[in-house]
């Protein structure tokens, strides 16, 4: 009884020392690298099909560590359908970018359950090359790119690990080879990256694409809406102008009009019907002709300049104006697009309108902020004159402590009242919508207007890009004659925000906001700081950034002008050819390594050919020597010596035991033998 | 015409791309020119992943994903060269082929050496010829080592039996591309007549009838005499050799018996019937060799021109049995 027990305890103790077995060794690493690929997207997956795929990982590698069987058809195939559902649960659709990465992912987990052959390992491994590029929709910082190498890495060591036929080194020395394997193909990925002629995309679009994970401007304002997209870098469009620039300080791209607030939230009510035909609009001076270049938004309104004159054409989605001059067009935008606007800078709009038509601008909530409605109250007392009361808002703004931050403190429910007379630091939305209040209570028509200002020209390829951090939103305010007059609070508060651009006036901050470093410029934080930025923008700018234009810029300030993509690709094979070339010297020499010791034997029998005596074909060395010192014509007897001996010794050193053919002595002696027989 | 035009191009491609040549002797060195490569089929599926992967980078514009497709696309292009760097520059020389009788699986020895600071493995070697099943050993072969792979081969027929043509070929490190070469390994094995599997008995010469079981010759022990090669090891005197040691000056002795005149047993080819197929004649006269040996009977052999007389031991059966693969006459 004890024995036996013993010997179960032997057994078991024997069986957990033992080394797993191949197979179950290199099916663990393969579960371990689709795990390296499947974690960063549970950032963004929905729960469900997170824990899915950890349910189906863990199943494989349970399967796999209790060497049981796969399992049966029925089985795996109800599991299908059951995440396939649940995909669809989650999304509400099958089409589209976020259920497609989904049920990718969910595919790859699918197939580690399904593997049999060698085949299907190749299967596993493509595919999660392509759940790792699908990270990138939702990704593509520092970190994700260092988990991508750490993943491809695990990747290169699973598929190299399933290939030896024999012996298999240890782990160590495989992870070394994968990431060996990785860091050769650097230098010739860097070649193809800078110099593989890039495609504009979008090529196609996948329906559903256009309304999610998209930033931009929105149909509605309320705090916080343009403060979200201030921290964004994306291009929103970009602009060809054909006529001169205008200054920075007159381009405001109007897209939104808001008219309704209810005490939080700024929208456009319902009956802003588009109207055909052009609205009441009087223009003077030179037009400005642009041409825009929009990224998709998935919303229908356009960017104009303020003020567009005529319609742009788009292809097979015709655009109109709405009687507030918002130029929308009949679909959503969900590619990009390129229209032609000309705008005139200076233009009077609606100069002759009905009280009653104005009515709609006055709107505000019932009983809402009764300090502001007081202020405004006040205000109206000091003049009747509505620009002037317009003007002296302005002066308020700039008179007092207002603050311009990309992190205003949180309002209450009399909002406007808080942001007037407590916190007074808010961000471009807050002085837009505070300005349309108290103008409104003045009983001024009065409407938020939002779209961007500015734009930053590309010195590369002269055009002007206008990113989402140039959102922005300002007022109109309606007077007699001169119709809507554009009026921007933000540009008192902080002028230089309208001048130059966003980040002048408020420096980014790290870690999205948590750590804001106030010390002086000198300190090490600050230093850190500073590089820490650096390397960020070098990495948006050339990894994220590298764009066609950017490509085109790069290679030009290389000196390389005028490089279309013919030339572009003759200039990657050639560099790249090189890479390659360098990398495979070693095979395209085809030098024999000899034996350092039949090396000497054979400059011998070279010498001995040069005196006359070239060894036959079938000579072995003593029948070589034989022959050698037989003869008694050229040969002096002194040499004759020198050849006997370093024949003799070229035997031993050749074909005695081991102990005299590893011997170094012997090998220097027949060296210098060979030099006494020359 | 066209049948002359095709073995025109099989040639040409066998001669100079494939390089395919005759057996070298000696050590062969497989150079770059020699060594072979292409995308595997799992490497055309890579390739057409990448397609995607570059397609969805663009239409997304995704950078990173252009990053992710070009480092990819680049380890498939280490992995070439390393999938080549595992196969060329390799030591090719062909060991011994023990001789077999026909239908047996001949051996052939096939020595591998890298005299390089780096491991190879996975490479397989196969007999690569249309009519032998393609059946592949796989060898990992060290820096700077050696290593032996036997290939076998059924023999057919008796005679010289040259090696197959050899084809190696790895997939090593990534499987995405396939690199092989081809050798013709210079080594030949002898293949003997099948021995004939019923075969009459021994044809004891003399017209008397023997007694017993034909073990005559065997039965008078005479002594002991001074090994000489060829001896049956049967017939080595053990008590004798195991009283003194060979280090000290003991030899191999051998029984001596006497007797064996009275019966002798002579295998001569001429003897059979002219009418029987001459292989049928060599099947038998090989398995009468076989058999004499067993018993241990001493035999003298005719064949043709060639006469080995009387005796026994490996040697002999050796020297009777290549006279018969080899024997040309009819």
């Amino acid at each position: 009884m004890d024995l036996s027990l013993n010997s179960a305890l032997l057994a078991m103790r024997r069986g957990t020392s033992r080394p797993m077995s191949r197979d179950k060794a290199d099916t663990l690493l393969l579960l371990v690298s689709c795990g390296l690929v499947i974690a960063p997207h549970t950032a963004h997956l929905p729960i469900w099909t997170s824990i899915q795929c950890a349910a189906l990982l863990l199943w494989r590698g349970w399967l796999t560590f209790r060497g049981l069987r796969m399992p049966p058809k029925w089985l795996l195939l109800s599991v299908s359908v059951i995440a396939l559902g649940t995909t669809y649960l989650s999304f509400h659709r099958f089409f589209g970018r976020e259920p497609g990465v989904a049920m990718v992912i969910l595919l790859l987990g699918l197939k580690l359950l399904e593997m049999h052959a060698k085949r299907d390992l190749f299967v596993v491994v493509l595919v999660s090359f392509f759940v790792m590029l699908t990270n990138f929709f939702y990704s593509q910082s520092m970190g994700t790119a260092f988990v991508m190498v750490l993943a491809l890495i695990a990747t290169l060591t699973t598929q190299l690990s399933f290939q030896y036929t024999g012996a298999v080194p240890p782990f160590a020395m495989r992870l070394r080879m994968g990431a060996m394997i990785l860091g050769l193909a650097v230098p010739l990925s860097l070649v193809l990256f800078v110099l593989f002629p890039r495609i504009e995309g979008p090529l196609w679009s996948i329906p559903g694409d256009g309304a999610s994970g998209r930033t931009g401007l929105s149909d509605h304002m309320s705090p916080g809406s343009i403060t979200d997209l201030a921290q964004s870098d994306d291009i929103a469009f970009r602009v060809k102008f054909i006529d001169p620039i205008p200054p920075q300080t007159k381009l405001y791209w109007r897209a939104l009009i808001f008219d309704t607030y209810d005490g939080h939230t700024w929208t456009h009510s319902d009956d802003q019907h588009p109207q055909i035909g052009r609205p009441d609009l009087s223009v003077r001076g030179d037009p400005v002709r642009y041409q825009v270049t929009q990224e998709p938004t998935g919303q229908r309104w356009l960017f104009a300049l303020d003020l567009p004159h005529s319609l742009p054409a788009l292809q097979g989605n015709p655009a109109t104006f709405s009687k507030d001059m918002q130029t929308m067009a009949l679909r959503p935008i969900n590619d990009r697009v390129r229209y032609d606007f000309a705008s005139y800078p200076d233009y009077t709009l609606q100069a002759n309108q009905s009280r009653n038509s104005l009515l709609q601008w006055l709107q505000l909530p019932i009983n809402s902020n009764p300090k502001a409605r007081a202020f405004a109250n006040q205000l109206r007392a000091q003049s009747s004159d509505n620009a002037a009361l317009a003007d002296n808002l302005l002066q308020y703004f700039h008179g007092q402590h207002f603050s311009y931050t990309l992190q205003p403190p949180l309002l209450g429910d009399d909002a406007i009242d808080e942001f007037l007379f407590s916190t007074q630091a808010g961000f471009c939305e807050h002085y837009a919508g505070a300005f349309v209040f108290l103008m409104r209570a003045m009983g001024v028509p009065a409407r938020v207007v939002t779209g961007y200002q500015g734009g930053e020209v590309n010195p590369v390829d002269g055009y002007m890009e206008v990113r989402q951090s140039d959102a922005h939103a300002w007022a109109e305010i309606w007077l007699e004659q001169r119709g809507w007059v554009r009026y921007d609070p933000t540009a008192a508060v902080a002028p230089e925000r309208i001048q130059r651009n966003l980040v002048s006036v408020i420096p980014r901050t790290t870690l999205g906001g948590l750590i804001t470093l106030h010390s002086g410029k000198e300190s090490l934080l600050s230093k850190l700081r500073f590089n820490w930025e650096a390397v960020n923008n070098a990495w948006n700018q050339w990894v994220l950034n590298y764009s066609p234009e950017k490509q085109r810029g790069f290679l030009q300030s290389l000196g390389l002008k005028n490089v279309d993509w013919e030339n572009m690709i003759e200039l990657m094979v050639i560099i790249g050819a090189g890479v390659v070339g360098i990398m495979s010297l070693p095979l395209m020499i085809n030098r024999q390594k000899k034996d350092p010791l039949q090396n000497v034997y054979l400059s011998l029998c070279q010498v001995m050919a040069r005196a006359g005596y070239p060894r036959e074909k079938y000579e072995g060395p003593r029948d070589y020597r034989l022959r050698l010192i037989a003869d008694n014509t050229k040969l002096t007897p002194t040499r004759k010596n020198a050849i006997d001996r370093f024949l003799r010794l070229y035997e031993s050193l050749r074909y005695a035991d081991l102990q005299v053919q590893q011997s170094k002595s012997g090998f220097t002696q027949l060296k210098s033998l060979l030099s006494e027989c020359k | 015409m066209f049948a002359a035009v095709k073995k025109r191009y099989v040639n040409i491609r066998n001669k100079w791309l494939y390089q395919l040549r005759d057996a070298e002797p000696g050590e062969v060195f497989l150079k770059q020119r020699r060594v072979f490569i292409m995308p595997s089929a799992a490497g055309l599926a890579f390739g057409g992943t990448l397609v995607v992967l570059f397609i969805a980078a663009a239409n997304y514009s995704l950078s990173l994903g252009f990053v992710l497709t070009f480092l990819i696309t680049s380890c498939g292009v280490v992995d070439m060269h390393l999938t080549f760097r595992n196969m060329a520059h390799l030591y090719l020389t062909a060991g011994q082929a023990h001789p077999v009788f026909a239908g047996e699986e001949a051996q052939f020895e096939l020595h591998l050496i890298n005299r390089y600071k780096y491991n190879r493995y996975a490479i397989c070697l196969g007999f690569y010829a249309e009519d032998l099943p393609n059946l592949e050993q796989a060898a990992d072969i060290g820096a700077n080592a050696t290593c032996t792979v036997n290939l076998h081969v059924t023999s057919k027929r008796r005679g010289w039996l040259t090696a197959p043509r050899v084809r190696l070929q790895t997939r090593f490190p990534l499987g995405l591309l396939r690199s092989w070469a081809y050798w013709m390994p210079d080594a030949k094995a002898l293949i003997y007549p099948y021995p004939e599997e019923y075969s009459p008995p021994l044809p004891m010469s003399g017209s008397d009838e023997l007694d017993g079981q034909g073990q005559a010759g065997q039965e008078d022990f005479a002594g002991v005499r001074a090994y000489q090669a060829g001896d049956s090891m049967k017939h080595l005197a053990w008590r004798q050799i195991a009283r003194v040691d060979v280090a000290e000056g003991g030899a191999l002795v051998t029984k001596h018996f006497e007797g064996g005149t009275k019966s002798e047993l002579c295998l001569d080819f001429a003897q059979l019937p002219r009418t029987m197929d001459v292989e049928m004649r060599l099947s038998r006269m090989a398995r009468w060799v076989l058999e004499a040996e067993q018993q241990g009977l001493p035999y003298s052999f005719k064949l043709g021109g060639q006469e080995f007389a009387t005796a026994l031991g490996p040697a002999h059966q050796n020297a009777c049995l290549r006279a018969l693969a080899l024997y040309e006459g009819h």
